[in-house]
């Protein structure tokens, strides 16, 4: 049964829902820290800031961007590893940012639902205890995919400063060649940036529209991890069996390409 | 089998026994030569046929004018810089950019050491083995050699007798060792070869001497351009800012150090034209009193845009006046316009392209402003052998990768001897004086009696010129260092002028031509701008002008007429054809470079 | 077949006594950065190996690398011609042409059969049947693909040969391709850079002559010892760099003082080179320190980047030419419009229908 039959079902009172843990709202908001950092820094080291005065070891303005681009760059990475942990080891909207439900009809048809509301052809919004599906389209492919792409074409630039045969030559110095050269590299990793400034724009303008407009709590719930709804109606991804006691902890059902492979 | 008269006076007979050589070895680039001897081993019928073409022009179309000069300069690598200069001169006269006075003395100082440094090599190494036989230099007496050496040049320094015995030591293990490497299956037992054994182990012995100072003088490139070959250019001035006693000097582009040094190498060069060049050339060119070969259309026209202001952007003041002479006649010399749709144009009569049908290829001239050009690629009927594995060509037809281009319709010759006609026409002094030194010089040791107008029109005398021009250059260079510092000391220290560095500053379209005496010869580049973006580019080069195939009419280019009517000792080994080809110094991978309007007329080229 | 002369018989016949045969060696140990504990092997090899052939072919090329490689001072390049190598081909040296010049490949071919080395200035066109360069009436490509198949290794000279350089600049008319997309099965080192420094090319031939073997190469087939350090980690400039010190426009006071052409579009962070550290034409100078920026010129592709004067690297693929900035300036202007007439729709829908849901 797809989701998106579930959507018409009785309502059913659903106060509060806690969502994200700990982890993942700790990962967000470093994350959203060294996003600014890294986009900032990079942004400079491509077109410098005006040159400054004075005799060239007395100043260090370009190591300082850089060694806060490459600081920052770290964290980013770390916090993706400890981020990508998270998904085996924590709930299932753990998991979400990862999943790519290509193969799963009714989550397309939910996305394109999702689409006409934000064309303001929908009347009214679904409701959702994790990301809606346009959400998760965008988290994948911007922060998921993008991220290992900045990831690996950042370190594979780092590597080049490191020099030939350390772990980040190993690790990463083959995607040099793959590009061409370093400056398709530089390219592909600033284009990348951009990607990313986009996506930030959407998903600020997107968390602060739905905050108002929709029927969920969104900003403060990536603060406090509990999702809030303004209405009784059944979440588009809630269990469709009777909730169990513990519903307002842990509520949401498994999607079902996950029920399908566990069972 | 026919007997042609051409329209520019030479008789063509290719009757007679056909001589393939290709490649043409000793020369920039790829060409190929085709003559027809008769019974007596005579060419009667020359054909020359550039055999590469890169597309350089189509590349550039769409690209930021400020970035041509780099593309160009790859044109050559021999000639390295020439092309640069040529086109940050073609995009400042579109753009309307005057260049600070530091610049275009720096730019001088770079182009004549370019060009320097251009003659000696092609002497020393890419033309010296067809006048010399280094194994023939084995059998000489070290004690003769350095007599020789003092009576030619004796403020030459290396003329000692041990010195020259170290060369031949050298010299002869290596032969001795059985692995000739350059000099293997070289014709050493061809009776065309006339030094004697003194003159050859001379020859040989500065042909390591220029190895060594080439090297030297291009560091001059270096400081100025950072690097040779293929120094860096830029349009507006130059790159290379000076700073003679201010903070951080030192580790300025141009400071009193590196000043200097440039000076340290231009007096090196001045002193090596001067006691081994000319010397050399003279002495040579002595024992081949009797060759007076190869002059073709040497004889009767030539031409040059003229270049070396001694005012910059004071075309009156050009130290080697441009102009045309034609059917020989030194007392009239027509002035010469690149603007002028009517003067220079191109036909693809005899060339791999086509102006898009047969009656345009047949008769169609245009200017390069206005230039098209679409790769056609096809051997004519008469050629022997197939598409890609060519045994002859056929000249009736299209048969060279070079367009061959026309001063009003006229073949002309182009180069250092064409200079220095046309200069010694137009009564420029130093030009006359070195003219009247070398040849009393090459008469006395000759035991001749030539006079100028019979000694400059021949494979000697393009040779010939080549060397005196070279030492020209040492002269003016060390005179534009000395203006340099003078204006320096002046305070003015402006090495660029990027007022309109900007495209955005730029005319919504311009157009421009940059001209300059490149080492083989007059080289000219068009280029047109729109948008702030190349619209058009087309190089017309020396070795276009030289090397070019039949046109139109039929009139033969300059490489085709010298080899008219020269003897061959063995018509099987071609020791006669590369000395007068070489003595053109020629280059093709300039030659075969032409453009296209529109570079989408190019994926007609045959793929397959 | 003659015993063929080792470097030392050969030097030692040439009048160079044994006392500066040692001298040269540990000169040569020393440029190519090795201790001298390393001395007595080069003599070692010096002493026992033979001269090696090189035939060295020409395709779509400018010579710029035939005019390097005569540049250089140690070695000389008379010492590498009439002591080190034998140079049996080479069209820009050579003293026969024609027929007897092609000769001479078959010759040596045969006579050295898989003991040669093949150097490679230029690239083969493939359009046009390779006819858009011919030798000997033939394709170059055919020439070289005949010269490859005994060859000991390939030398790729320069950027034409290693990456195919300006001729295949876009849109490439004549489909000039680089050697190793020809020549598949024999090893090649790419010696890249337009033109490669003279003393990088005669580093390169002195160590695989000495050592009998093919310099240590990097993921695209550089030798390591050269190619292993961009310009910009040994630049003399780099100290502005790192302080944010830059020439803004040429000829400017900060260009007077030789601070760092990064924005003026020095290429020196992506390139590959010797040249701030071994330098041009015996350690005079290099680009940069003449005050121009590097342009890239032994990196793949470098003609296809973008200005010389810009660091921002054009992309094609947007039909105008643009940059990384302008593309997501353009497209983050384009949400933030979307975003704002979104959000006043939005706004309104909302004001209209208080009170709905």
């Amino acid at each position: 049964m797809s989701p998106a039959a579930d959507a018409h079902r009785p309502p059913r009172f659903l106060k509060a829902v806690y969502v994200y843990e700990v982890p993942v709202r700790l990962w967000h908001w470093i994350n959203a820290l060294s996003i600014t950092v890294l986009a900032v820094t990079g942004y400079f080291i491509a077109s410098p800031p005006p040159g400054v005065p004075g005799e060239a070891s007395a100043n260090y303005l370009m190591g300082y961007i850089r060694f806060a681009h490459f600081a920052a760059g770290y964290v980013f990475a770390i916090g993706f590893i400890a981020r990508l942990y998270w998904a085996f080891a924590g709930n299932h909207h753990a998991r979400q940012l990862f999943r790519f439900p290509f193969w799963n009809l009714g989550w397309w048809r939910e996305l394109w639902t999702e689409a006409r509301w934000y064309l303001f052809l929908e009347r009214k919004p679904r409701l959702y205890v994790g990301h809606n599906p346009l959400a998760q389209f965008a988290m994948f492919w911007c922060i998921a995919v993008g991220s290992v792409f900045m990831i690996v074409t950042g370190f594979a630039l780092y590597s080049e400063g490191t020099g030939r045969g350390t772990w980040q030559d190993t690790l990463f110095g083959w995607v040099i060649p793959l590009f061409g050269q370093s400056q398709d590299v530089h390219t592909w990793h600033h284009l990348g940036m951009w990607m990313i400034i986009l996506f930030v724009m959407v998903h600020v303008y997107a968390a602060v529209r739905e905050d108002i407009m929709s029927r969920q709590s969104i900003i403060s719930t990536m603060v406090s991890g509990v999702r809030t709804f303004k209405d009784a109606e059944a979440p588009a991804d809630a269990d469709p069996e009777p909730p169990p006691p513990r519903i307002t902890l842990e509520d949401a059902r498994v999607p079902a390409a996950e029920r399908e492979r566990a069972g | 089998m026919s007997v042609l008269q051409t329209p520019n006076g030479f008789t063509l007979d290719n009757g007679g026994r056909r001589i393939v050589v290709d490649p043409v070895t000793r020369i920039e680039g790829h060409m190929r030569c085709e003559v027809n001897v008769d019974s007596d081993n005579i060419i009667r019928n020359a054909v020359s046929t550039g055999t590469m073409w890169r597309g350089l022009e189509v590349i550039l179309k769409g690209r930021d004018p400020r970035d041509a000069w780099a593309f160009v300069e790859r044109i050559c690598g021999v000639c390295t810089g020439c092309h640069a200069l040529t086109s940050v001169r073609a995009v400042e006269d579109a753009l309307g950019i005057r260049i600070p006075k530091n610049a275009h003395l720096i730019r001088e100082i770079m182009a004549k050491v370019l060009q320097w440094h251009d003659h000696v090599v092609h002497f020393y190494h890419l033309h010296a083995l067809d006048w010399v036989n280094p194994i023939n230099a084995l059998k000489a007496d070290p004690q003769a050699t350095s007599a020789l050496q003092q009576a030619v040049s004796p403020r030459h320094a290396k003329s000692s007798p041990g010195y020259f015995r170290d060369v031949q030591l050298r010299l002869k293990k290596f032969v001795e060792s059985g692995q000739l490497g350059i000099f293997k299956n070289g014709y050493w037992d061809n009776p065309a070869y006339k030094l004697s054994p003194e003159a050859d182990l001379m020859a040989v012995t500065h042909y390591l001497e220029a190895l060594d100072f080439q090297k030297e003088i291009v560091k001059v490139h270096t400081i100025l351009g950072g690097k040779n070959p293929h120094p860096n250019y830029m349009v507006g001035g130059v790159p290379c800012a000076i700073n003679m006693d201010g903070d951080q000097a030192a580790g300025a582009p141009l400071n009193m150090e590196r000043l200097n040094f440039i000076r340290a190498r231009l007096l090196e060069a001045y002193e090596f034209s001067q006691n081994v060049y000319i010397p050399d050339v003279l002495a040579i060119a002595s024992f081949y009193k009797d060759w007076l070969h190869g002059g073709g259309l040497a004889a009767t026209n030539v031409m040059d845009y003229g270049d070396y202001e001694k005012v910059p952007y004071d075309h009156s003041t050009c130290q080697l006046p441009g102009g045309v002479i034609l059917n020989g006649n030194w007392d009239e010399v027509h002035p010469i316009d690149p603007r002028d749709p009517a003067q220079v144009q191109e036909f693809v009569t005899h060339s791999w392209y086509t102006y898009g049908d047969a009656k345009a290829d047949a008769d169609k001239g245009l200017h390069p402003w206005d230039g098209v050009t679409e790769a056609r690629f096809e051997l004519g009927p008469n050629a022997k052998g197939t598409r890609t594995r060519i045994d002859e060509v056929d000249e009736a037809a299209k048969y060279s990768w070079i367009k061959a281009p026309r001063w009003r319709g006229h073949a002309v010759e182009v180069g250092p001897l064409a200079r220095y006609i046309l200069a010694h026409a137009q009564g420029v002094g130093y030009v006359q004086d070195q003219v009247a030194d070398a040849l009393g010089r090459f008469n006395s040791l000759a035991g001749t009696s030539l006079t100028a107008r019979q000694a400059l029109p021949t494979t000697i005398g393009r040779t010939l010129a080549r060397a005196l021009e070279a030492h020209y250059c040492a002269h003016m260079m060390l005179e534009d260092y000395d203006a340099l510092i003078a204006n320096i000391k002046a305070g003015d220290r402006a090495t660029a002028n990027v007022e309109k560095w900007d495209p955005a500053t730029w005319p919504k379209e311009a157009k421009g031509v940059g001209t300059v005496a490149a080492p083989r010869g007059g080289l000219g580049h068009w280029i047109r701008i729109r948008d702030g973006r190349i619209e058009n580019y087309q190089c017309v080069v020396p070795t276009t002008w030289n090397g070019s195939p039949r046109d139109s009419r039929g009139n033969i280019g300059a490489f085709e007429a010298s080899l008219l009517n020269t003897p061959m000792e063995r018509p099987d080994e071609p020791v006669e054809i590369l000395r007068t080809l070489h003595s053109f110094d020629p280059c093709l991978a300039c030659s075969t470079h032409v453009m296209a309007p529109d570079g989408a007329e190019l994926a007609r080229v045959t793929v397959r | 077949m003659a015993r063929l002369e080792t470097f030392y018989e050969v030097m030692r016949r040439q009048g160079i006594t044994r006392r500066s045969f040692l001298k040269y060696c540990s000169l040569t140990a020393a440029a190519l950065g090795l201790g001298p504990e390393l001395v007595p092997d080069i003599v070692h090899a010096m002493e026992t190996k033979p001269r090696t052939p090189v035939l060295w072919l020409h395709g779509l090329e400018c010579t710029c690398c035939s005019e390097s490689f005569i540049r250089s001072a140690h070695p000389l390049v008379k010492d590498v011609v009439l002591s080190m190598i034998s140079l049996d081909y080479d069209d820009t040296l050579m003293a026969s042409a024609g027929h007897q010049a092609e000769a001479i490949l078959e010759e040596v071919m045969e006579e050295y059969k898989g003991n040669y080395i093949l150097a490679v200035e230029g690239n083969p066109p493939l359009n046009e049947d390779g006819m858009f360069c011919i030798v000997g009436g033939r394709p170059f490509v055919e020439q070289l693909r005949m010269v490859a198949r005994d060859a000991k290794a390939v030398i790729s000279w320069g950027s034409c040969a290693s990456f195919g350089c300006v001729q295949a600049a876009r849109p490439n008319p004549t489909r000039a391709t680089p050697v190793h997309e020809v020549i598949t099965d024999k090893p090649i080192i790419k010696v890249p850079g337009c033109p490669p420094i003279a003393e990088v090319m005669t580093g390169v031939i002195t160590y695989m002559l000495t050592f009998d073997r093919i310099p240590e190469l990097d993921r695209q087939g550089r030798p390591k010892m050269f190619y292993s350090q961009r310009i910009h980690d040994k630049c003399y400039r780099r100290p502005h760099f790192d302080a944010g010190q830059f020439v803004e426009a040429f000829d400017d006071e900060a260009a007077r003082k030789g601070h760092c052409l990064y924005k003026v579009g020095c290429k020196g962070p992506t390139t590959y080179n010797a040249c701030s550290t071994i330098r041009w034409n015996e350690g005079t100078s290099f680009p940069i320190q003449a005050g121009h920026g590097c342009i890239g010129c032994s990196e793949d592709g470098f003609w296809d980047k973008g200005s010389w004067y810009a660091r921002l690297t054009d992309i094609h693929a947007f039909g105008i030419e643009a940059n990384a900035d302008r593309i997501g300036a353009t497209a983050a202007l384009g949400v933030g419009g979307a975003i704002a007439a979104h959000a006043a729709i939005s706004a309104l829908k909302r004001a209209r229908h208080k009170g709905d849901v």
